[in-house]
């Protein structure tokens, strides 16, 4: 009988380690390239990947990154203070994105040369296509993609974590991926070793959760909802879209309101784009019926995640702090809901 | 050199039997793959050619096991186009023996691989009257299956390995490779390499989001005693136990190529201590051997140090061994199967069915007993793991078949992988249209757990969860008033009992710890 000896097998196991070990040095090299890129390219530090990875947020560098501040570093563009809000109305998709995003001041306000950006939008269930508006429409999608890797984004990432259904057959079935494939980006399916348990520093009811860690070290996090009904928290939006990047959801549900501000308070949208080209009015978060949706041909766009989410409760007759996680936020001082006071720029494409 | 070349035949005995170990290599890699292709049931459908592909390469094995689809014949009165496969193995082992179970049998590789019982040992080998067990279970499954029950298919050798694969060995494996995954993720320059490696596996050979079964211990320990048992004899389970190996053997009596010993052997005994089920004995003065046990493995070509073996073709049927199938072993047969298919129909399974016999979708309809192969392929194909093998809900009868357990798993509404992969469509292939209407089970919420009715809390998690386009779980406000006479609203969960299908995802994703406030039951209509 031809038996492998037992030297040949620790040969062979020598062989296989030694493989792992140089792939991953490989991986690593590669990362490092990434890193010196950044740092060539955008001389960012204060987001480089690794410091927002080990490091908690300090109080003073969070605002900062993304209230928007008439004052910040960003090149004055046409209009020398963007608004709070634009509202793009009445065309395509993708041109509705494009619109609402040269009201903000181009994406390469909030997209450096040689970043890594994350978009999120809600891929919740596998279960309908985009005309049930119950996942985010695939060609806002796109557009985002397009107009980061145009920024001169290293590398865009799509992903969400569907609570029905694998997450390949979601990203199949909402059309999502196939329009971010087409645009350059690429859909990452969440694996659970990469939720890591993160302290909420400034969490009044949620200390610490298991976070998508990828999320937390990416360079620029782009947050696309779709604008949907929901049975405990009325309505769906931004805040609510980022339980889609921690892992144990049912913990959130009990105090959702201050939770869901806690959770937005460590994970900080850089942009929000709230899909309201399609709305889902009933039976929600999955839907499933086309009488409930109502064709809306709205994008929200915002740098602010609570005032973009306070003008789509609008688009519903909701008062935006009658959403207890708009006004949970609102008080912790992670955005405004006061529209009165707002600069909104409506754009009407059509 | 050259001259040697010349005079050495092209395939000498030792080739034969590198010949075998790599076919056995490339067949158990080919159960492997159609294994592993079971989990992308839900892209059957992108690519219709493709998933025509994948779809056949799925039900392979089990329509190659001549044993699951003469049962399923019987017992199902039906004849299944597919089934028709099975006649290649059956002309395999008329031609060529029982080359099943010594090149193709993926669980006798297997012990084949596992030679742990000493070499040379002076341990003796259990009775030879053993052999006739597996006889007598191949009888009893064959009767049974005429009386329409085919609870003995747990034997069958596939379905054993299916079963541990999918019950045991890849969540275990999934287990271990997620703890390693989030060591090695905490040192910062294996991130890269970590992603990598799971990006390979998931979701592919691992699931995404690990799935947990019950009873895990138990089919690991099955599979353990069956290897195991190779302590007692090389092969043990081929040699004495399998009812599918009972089967070939008794095809190999009449095989047109036999192991054949020609005059010039010594009686040195070599060829006996190598062959791994024991199929050859000694005589005076020579040996002989029982092509109902020789698996065809040509381990004794090379051994034999006077080339007195060799395999030719010639119509001949074997000699009758004392403990080849007779009188006795019918009779013992007939009587198990009897005795069992009374006492299954008299249990308490007959008359009053276990409320949380929930079966994969389109299956209530039907006698699906009567039908299922006990295989297992729908609990491995089940993305979600809701599908697991019934170990106390359907009685003996219904032992090892797909039963949905919502706790652990929710039937996906946008997945049919389960009828897609189910060899024998006991499990009917519906479209997904088809399957959305399919009512497995029906919710009930236990007002005693609920946080909604018994803590008054705010948890509306079944309704945001059903899938069902209109809801079948509303939400009633109720103000409900508190010890000091404070007024407060609270949603309560209500099942609209019309639109419940039972697919579970309410049950498995409640918030609570255990038993879940919200469960699915067999609907009483």
């Amino acid at each position: 009988m031809n038996k492998i000896s037992r030297r040949g097998f620790l040969h062979f196991l020598a062989a296989g380690l030694s493989f792992l070990g140089l792939s991953s040095l490989l991986g690593c090299k590669e990362g490092e390239k990434a890193i010196s890129k950044s740092f060539s390219d955008g001389g960012k530090s204060a987001k480089l990947p690794s410091a927002t990875a080990t490091n908690p947020p300090t109080p003073t560098d969070l605002p900062t990154a993304t209230v928007p501040e008439p004052t910040s570093t960003w090149t004055p563009k046409p209009t020398p203070v963007p608004p709070h809000i634009a509202v793009a109305r009445n065309g395509d998709p993708e041109t509705m994105v494009r619109k609402a995003l040269a009201a903000l001041g181009g994406m390469e306000r909030f997209v450096k040369q040689g970043d890594d950006v994350i978009i999120k939008p809600n891929i919740c269930v596998g279960y309908h296509t985009y005309e049930y508006a119950a996942t985010t429409n695939p060609w806002v999608v796109g557009a985002l993609v397009k107009l980061a890797l145009g920024a001169g984004a290293r590398r865009v990432r799509v992903m969400d974590y569907p609570f029905g259904g694998p997450a390949p057959q979601a990203y199949a079935k909402s059309g999502i991926q196939k329009q971010v494939r087409a645009a350059g980006g690429k859909m990452e399916v969440m694996s659970g070793f990469k939720f890591v348990k993160t302290n909420i520093d400034k969490g009044k009811s949620l200390k610490s959760c298991r976070i998508y860690d990828e999320v937390l070290k990416a360079d620029v996090l782009i947050n696309v909802p779709i604008a949907k009904h929901h049975g405990m928290a009325h309505l769906t939006l931004g805040m609510k879209n980022l339980m889609g990047v921690i892992y144990n959801r049912p913990q959130i549900h009990s105090n959702y309101g201050q939770k869901l501000a806690d959770l937005n308070s460590r994970v900080r949208s850089n942009l929000v784009v709230v899909d309201a080209v399609r709305m889902l009015l009933r039976n929600g978060p999955s839907g499933g019926n086309l009488g409930d949706v109502r064709k809306a041909d709205t994008v929200i766009a915002s740098p602010d995640v609570v005032a973009a989410d306070s003008y789509a409760a609008t688009l519903f007759n909701v008062e935006p702090n009658g959403l207890r996680y708009v006004r949970a936020g609102s008080e912790m001082g992670l955005g405004r809901s006061d529209l009165g006071n707002l600069k909104i720029e409506e754009i009407n494409v059509g | 050199m050259v001259k040697d070349f010349k005079h050495t035949p092209r395939w000498t005995p030792r080739r034969w039997v590198k010949l075998r170990k790599v076919v056995q290599v490339l067949a158990f890699l080919l159960f492997l793959a159609s294994f592993l292709t079971l989990r992308s049931g839900q892209v059957f459908s992108s690519n219709p050619a493709e998933g025509d592909l994948k779809t056949a390469l799925v039900k392979l094995p089990l329509r190659l096991d001549p044993l699951a689809m003469i049962s399923h014949a019987l017992a199902s009165r039906q004849f299944l186009a597919g089934s028709a496969l099975a006649l290649i193995t059956i002309t395999l082992t008329l031609v060529l023996g029982r080359v099943w179970c010594g090149w193709l049998c993926p669980l006798g590789s297997l012990l084949d691989w596992i030679p742990i019982r000493r070499k040379g040992t002076s341990r003796p080998l259990p009775p030879e009257r053993w052999r006739s067990l597996k006889y007598v279970l191949l009888i009893t499954i064959l009767i049974a299956a005429i009386f329409t029950n085919l609870t003995l298919l747990v034997l069958d050798p596939l379905s054993i390995l299916y079963r541990t694969f999918s019950t045991a060995i890849l969540p275990a494996l999934d287990h271990l490779v997620t703890a390693a995954e989030r060591a090695l993720y905490t040192i910062p320059f294996l991130q890269m390499a970590v992603g990598r490696v799971d990006s390979f596996l998931r979701p592919g050979i691992l699931p995404s989001t690990p799935l947990f079964f019950r009873y895990t211990a138990l089919y690991g320990g099955i599979f353990l005693t069956v290897l195991g048992l190779n302590l007692a004899a090389p092969r043990f389970w081929c040699r004495y136990l399998c009812p599918l190996g009972g089967l070939l053997g008794l095809l190999g009596k009449v095989s047109l190529m036999k192991h054949h010993i020609s005059e010039s052997c010594s009686g040195c005994g070599i060829c006996d201590d190598v062959c791994p089920t024991g199929a050859i004995y000694p005589t005076e003065g020579g040996v002989d051997s029982n092509p109902g046990e020789c698996t065809m493995c040509m381990e004794c070509l090379p051994s034999c140090p006077g080339q007195a073996v060799s395999f030719p073709f010639g119509l001949s049927m074997a000699a009758w061994e004392p403990y080849d199938p007779g009188r006795r072993e019918a009779l013992v047969g007939l009587g198990a199967s009897v005795a069992g298919i009374g006492l299954i129909g008299s249990s308490a399974f007959s008359e009053r069915k276990h409320p949380r016999l929930i079966q994969p979708p389109g299956t209530r309809e039907k006698d699906f007993f009567q039908e299922c192969l006990r295989c297992g392929e729908c609990i491995y194909a089940c993305p979600t793991g809701a599908i697991h093998p019934a170990l106390f809900e359907a009685g003996v009868e219904g032992l090892w078949t797909p039963v949905l357990v919502p706790r652990l798993g929710y039937c996906d509404y946008s997945c049919h992988a389960c009828g897609q992969v189910c060899p024998v469509g006991a499990i009917p292939d519906l479209s997904l249209e088809e399957k959305r209407e399919q009512v497995m089970g029906k919710a009930y919420i236990d007002h005693n757990r609920c946080l909604a009715w018994a803590d008054h809390e705010v948890c509306i998690v079944c309704e945001e969860m059903c899938p069902v386009p209109d809801k079948a779980i509303y939400l009633e406000e109720v103000e409900v008033t508190g010890r000091e006479g404070e007024k407060r609203v609270v949603k309560q969960p209500h099942v609209e009992r019309d639109l419940c299908i039972g697919c579970g995802i309410c049950e498995y994703k409640c918030p609570l710890d255990g038993r879940a406030a919200i469960r699915v039951y067999v609907p009483s209509l």
